[in-house]
């Protein structure tokens, strides 16, 4: 610990340790190249006139697919999460979320509209 | 709770220490090994999540009321919101006072053909497609900054904030021509929820734009070196999640009637 | 206010040398004391004090209010104040004392102590901890200018849909709610970034998260939970502000919406604020307890899980407020079970809070009687407070003065004689001189007192059905006598409260006098960091960062078990603590822009309420400011290429 008061000077050296094993550019493009894919595919869904879950299922697993590869990947969570390598940090973190899931699916489920 | 302990240290360094072995920096230590900008980073991102989750719950409660003040005020309006014979049979039982005195179902039927008909999906998809696609762009010129490619990053750089403009000039686009077709602001609820969600998002694009513009002055300047590639990743988180966002908005809003 | 006079430490800002400046323009300010060096310091503590003057400023207001409505109330049929005043009055001063004292106050006890107790020498990011004071000044201020521009807000602090809609309240007032406080949550929401950062990531070599002080932890848990809560609020607040000033219909009946959202949103938020306002006075009693019954806080880990449990709970309950407006019997059961449940964690820190007095030495001074206070009189309103989550019962209470004497046994009660207990515990910390005791149990008796007397016999006129927000009532209800007797604790409880201003006062000039003895570093015999460095605190906290071993580091450090496993004083801390050398150390530079940044955001608000061409104005120095912030100079020329903070909005720019 250096006696020095600017805590938050970007960490490069215990970043880049962090950070090697970060993908490499063609990675980066393919996951653009299923991303490209699944935003076609959503709006193809769209279009053969399905209706009810057999349309809305699908549409929200690709959006939660997308979804969890740009966070994981593009914004490098997946690595990121592991430097926090605390097992009640997920735990807590985990617990946390699945909690404000199903609160807000109750909540959405029950609120109704008076009129 | 021991795993979070910050492991012992190296320890009384001299008080003097910080004039001589300033390179330290480089690798200051945090507790939890995770730089102090990026945690706050990921903390705002957090508290973003809830300000759009709040957004895009009101919106949903809010899809299924779309009335113009047109269709509220005008008796005859029945008619070209709802298929013929269902118009016809509602006249017929007398319900001519216009789109608030039809019965719930009536006014959710008729929401939806009535969103449907404004929505060009092609377009935004199109959007949507320009927003992935600055995220690539995003992360390239992370990792040119990494490899100190500087004239990679500013061409990255520059494309994932053109791509942005794009978007948002496609947003300016959509606004006009949806408020032509009749779905005003304050006309409906849906509306009002419809504008607020995707307008708030598109205020998010243009602040990420603006902080893409600073980063690109601090590239041509000569600060954003590779030791500083942490800079240009706090932005992308912020642009990756703006696009995430996105994501979530094009489905729910968009795709799914 | 008091400014804490210390020597000049040897403090290298500028340092003798010239500081390059990249830009001309945006140098930084260099002084060390004055006016200007308060106006743009970046230093905890310094912010820390402000905070807490701020709140005592706005307590001053809101407290007037409430003598206002006592007054009123006093005699039935009182033409002493207008309906419309009354409405006035009672919305600000609900709006004033949540948003405006309890909260800043628990940031300000946040800021001056979180660093110390986790061995840091500042926040993670000082530029953003002063915007966040300053901001949260700014909202406060345009909030309260609304009784100049065409009268307060008037729905009540919450401010329920439909009658916050421009129709039912065409007033200004309720603009001005909702731009103040949309302002002042910027600041909350900074203030939670940085907080948290500065705990998880700022902690000294050795301290671990269970080592960490309860106080700590508790604010901890605050911070998250405004993290979260505040954006919800927003949302509301941009919906209404969007509603009002730009003819959206989110609230608007007869468009199909359901006024019902806003009472959504608003708990959503409201629950957890609740929460969050009396948890950093559950903290503060945490640390005064064990340090007067000389003995460790009992069951140090239930403390912690407790908190975090609240913090967890406190999301699910937030629909018990809602019991009366028709939510179907499936989500009242929910929400009555999960409320019930919410009451076992805090049944624990009462439970853990007497098992640490339980055998204990137990000094009765005026912290400790504050603490004492607060652990009774939260235990009172906590108990009125469950019996809530039986809606039959709720139902019954609701919007009767039952549910007033209820918040304030929690809010005042409970969170203000926290931090009371906390003014007189760490006063000599930040000040360098004691609280006069004599005074101080006069502060205290007069507050409990008075406290009691007002808030004991809304209890039963709320059970007789005396409606809240009414602003009077009729002879021959039978409101008469408990009335008259709660304006008579009123004004006891004034004068107690006005008495922590005066004991400072006295207590200071009795200092001088006496040639300004200095009460050492640790004058109450205490466990945490915070005592182990020179009172007042030195400017650079720590003169090497401390390493810690175990929780309550600094009273293993002074007792010791010899051999017979009998726990000795092995040192004093006078002896012990660190002599406040700053020499080599640091310290980030003052900044103008944090300031300039926080007060351009109310001339946009004044914009969007009165003529939106002020938003443009106001646009170009919120600009200016961002990017004076983003491409201000390092302070010294070592660190050059590293700021030593950020802003998130605008990370890029900087770092």
């Amino acid at each position: 610990m250096t006696d020095t008061l600017d805590p938050n000077v970007s960490g490069s050296a215990a970043h880049a340790e962090a950070h090697g094993d970060h993908p490499t550019e063609k990675a980066y493009w393919q996951i653009f190249a299923v991303l490209a894919t699944l935003t076609a595919l959503e709006v193809l869904w769209s279009y053969l006139g399905f209706e009810g879950p057999a349309l809305v299922l699908p549409l929200l697993v690709m959006m939660v697919v997308k979804f969890a590869l740009v966070a994981g990947i593009f914004m490098h969570l997946k690595y990121d999460l592991s430097i926090i390598n605390g097992k009640y940090f997920t735990i807590l973190f985990s617990f946390g979320l699945v909690l404000a899931i199903a609160v807000y699916f109750v909540v959405i489920a029950t609120f109704k509209f008076q009129i | 709770m021991t795993d979070l302990a910050t492991p012992p240290e190296e320890r009384d360094v001299p008080v003097e220490s910080h004039h001589t072995d300033h390179d330290d920096h480089g690798a200051h230590h945090t507790s939890l090994g995770l730089s102090n900008m990026k945690l706050a980073m990921w903390l705002f991102l957090g508290s973003e999540c809830l300000l759009f989750g709040a957004l895009i719950s009101t919106f949903l409660l809010s899809k299924t009321r779309f009335i113009t003040e047109l269709a509220a005020g005008n008796p005859n309006v029945i008619e070209g919101l709802l298929p013929a014979d269902q118009a016809a049979a509602l006249a017929e039982q007398g319900v001519r006072g216009g789109f608030s005195d039809l019965p719930v179902i009536f006014q959710e039927m008729a929401s939806e053909r009535s969103v449907e008909a404004i929505f060009d999906i092609p377009f935004t998809s199109f959007s949507s497609f320009v927003l992935l696609m600055s995220s690539l762009c995003m992360v390239l010129a992370h990792k040119a900054t990494e490899d100190g490619d500087y004239k990679n990053q500013r061409i990255w750089l520059a494309t994932t904030a053109l791509l942005g403009s794009v978007f948002i000039g496609g947003q300016i686009y959509e606004f006009t021509a949806f408020s032509n077709e009749g779905l005003t602001f304050g006309g409906s609820l849906f509306g009002s929820a419809f504008y607020t969600l995707t307008g708030f998002h598109g205020v998010h694009v243009t602040g990420g734009i603006a902080m893409l513009a600073t980063l690109l002055i601090l590239s041509f300047r000569g600060k954003l070196n590779s030791d500083r590639a942490e800079t240009v990743e706090l932005v992308g988180l912020y642009w990756h999640f703006v696009d995430v966002v996105w994501v979530l908005i094009f489905t729910i809003v968009y795709l799914i009637p | 206010m008091a400014i804490i006079e210390n020597e000049p430490l040897a403090l290298p800002v500028g340092d003798g040398a010239m500081v390059t400046n990249p830009l001309g323009v945006f140098s930084r300010p260099r002084e060390v004391t004055g006016l200007k060096n308060w106006l743009t310091t970046v230093d905890h503590k310094k912010i820390g004090i402000m905070y807490g003057a701020a709140s005592m400023f706005f307590l001053l207001i809101g407290g007037m209010s409430a003598l206002l409505i006592r007054i009123q109330l006093a005699t039935p049929n009182s033409s002493f104040l207008s309906a419309d005043a009354y409405n006035q009055i009672f919305t600000m001063h609900g709006t004033i004392m949540v948003f405006l004292v309890v909260m800043p106050l628990g940031a300000a006890f946040a800021n001056y102590l979180l660093p110390l107790q986790v061995g840091a020498r500042d926040v993670a990011f000082p530029r953003i901890n002063a915007f966040s004071f300053w901001v949260f000044l700014a909202g406060g201020l345009m909030l309260n200018t609304s009784w100049f521009l065409g009268g307060g807000a008037n729905g009540g602090w919450f401010n329920y849909a439909p009658n916050n809609g421009i129709i039912y309240s065409p007033s200004t007032g309720i603009d001005f709610w909702n731009v103040g406080l949309l302002i002042a949550g910027f600041g909350s929401l900074s203030g939670a970034v940085n907080l948290i950062t500065t705990v998880l990531n700022m902690r000294a070599p050795g301290m671990s998260l269970m080592r960490m002080p309860v106080f700590v932890w508790m604010t901890l848990v605050t911070q998250f939970l405004l993290l979260f809560a505040i954006p919800v609020l927003t949302v509301a607040q941009i919906l209404l502000l969007m509603d009002r000033n730009f003819g959206a219909s989110f609230f608007a009946v007869d468009k199909g919406a359901d006024p019902l959202l806003w009472q959504h949103l608003f708990w959503v938020f409201g629950h957890p604020e609740v929460y969050l306002m009396i948890l950093p006075a559950f903290g503060i009693v945490s640390e005064v307890i064990p340090a007067f019954s000389r003995k460790p806080i009992f069951g140090y880990p239930f403390m912690v899980f407790s908190g975090i449990a609240i913090g967890f709970m406190g999301w699910g309950v937030w629909a018990h407020h809602m019991f009366a407006s028709g939510l179907g019997p499936l989500s009242v059961s929910a929400f009555a079970v999960a409320t019930m449940f919410i009451a076992v964690p805090t049944g624990v820190k009462i439970l853990n809070w007497l098992a640490t007095m339980w055998g204990g030495k137990i000094t009765l001074n005026t912290a400790m009687l504050f603490s004492i206070g607060l652990v009774t009189q939260f235990t009172i309103g906590g108990i009125s407070g469950v019996s809530h989550s039986v809606a039959p019962w709720d139902t019954q209470q609701t919007d009767t003065y039952y549910i007033v004497a209820h918040f304030h046994y929690v809010l005042f009660g409970g969170a203000l004689f926290g931090f009371m207990s906390g003014l007189y515990f760490w006063w000599p910390k930040a000040f360098g001189y004691m609280l006069n005791e004599k005074h101080g149990k006069f502060n205290f008796w007069m507050m409990v007192i008075g406290f009691n007397l007002t808030f004991g016999p809304m209890h039963i006129l709320g059970l007789q059905g005396m409606p809240r927000r009414m602003s009077t009532y009729d002879d021959a209800m039978g409101f008469n006598l408990w009335n008259f007797v709660a304006t008579i604790g009123s004004f006891i409880l004034a004068v107690g409260t006005l008495w922590v201003l005066v004991n400072a006062l006295i207590s200071r000039n009795q200092w001088k006098k006496a040639g300004r003895p200095n009460p050492g570093p640790d004058p109450w015999d205490a466990r945490t960091l915070e005592w182990s460095i020179q009172s007042p605190t030195p400017e650079h906290n720590f003169d090497h960062v401390p390493e810690v071993t175990s929780l309550d580091d600094f009273w293993h450090q002074k007792y010791q078990e010899d051999e017979n496993g009998r726990v000795r004083r092995v040192s004093a801390g006078a002896d012990i603590a660190q002599p406040g050398n700053g020499k080599g150390v640091h310290l980030p530079a003052p900044s103008y822009w944090p300031l300039i940044l926080a007060f351009s955001l109310p001339i946009m608000g004044y914009g969007i309420i009165f003529t939106l061409w002020l938003v443009i104005p106001g646009a170009i120095l919120m600009m200016t400011a961002l990017f004076g912030w983003a491409f201000e100079p390092a302070d010294d020329l070592d660190i050059d290429d590293h700021h030593d903070d950020d802003q998130p909005e605008l990370a890029g720019a900087n770092a």
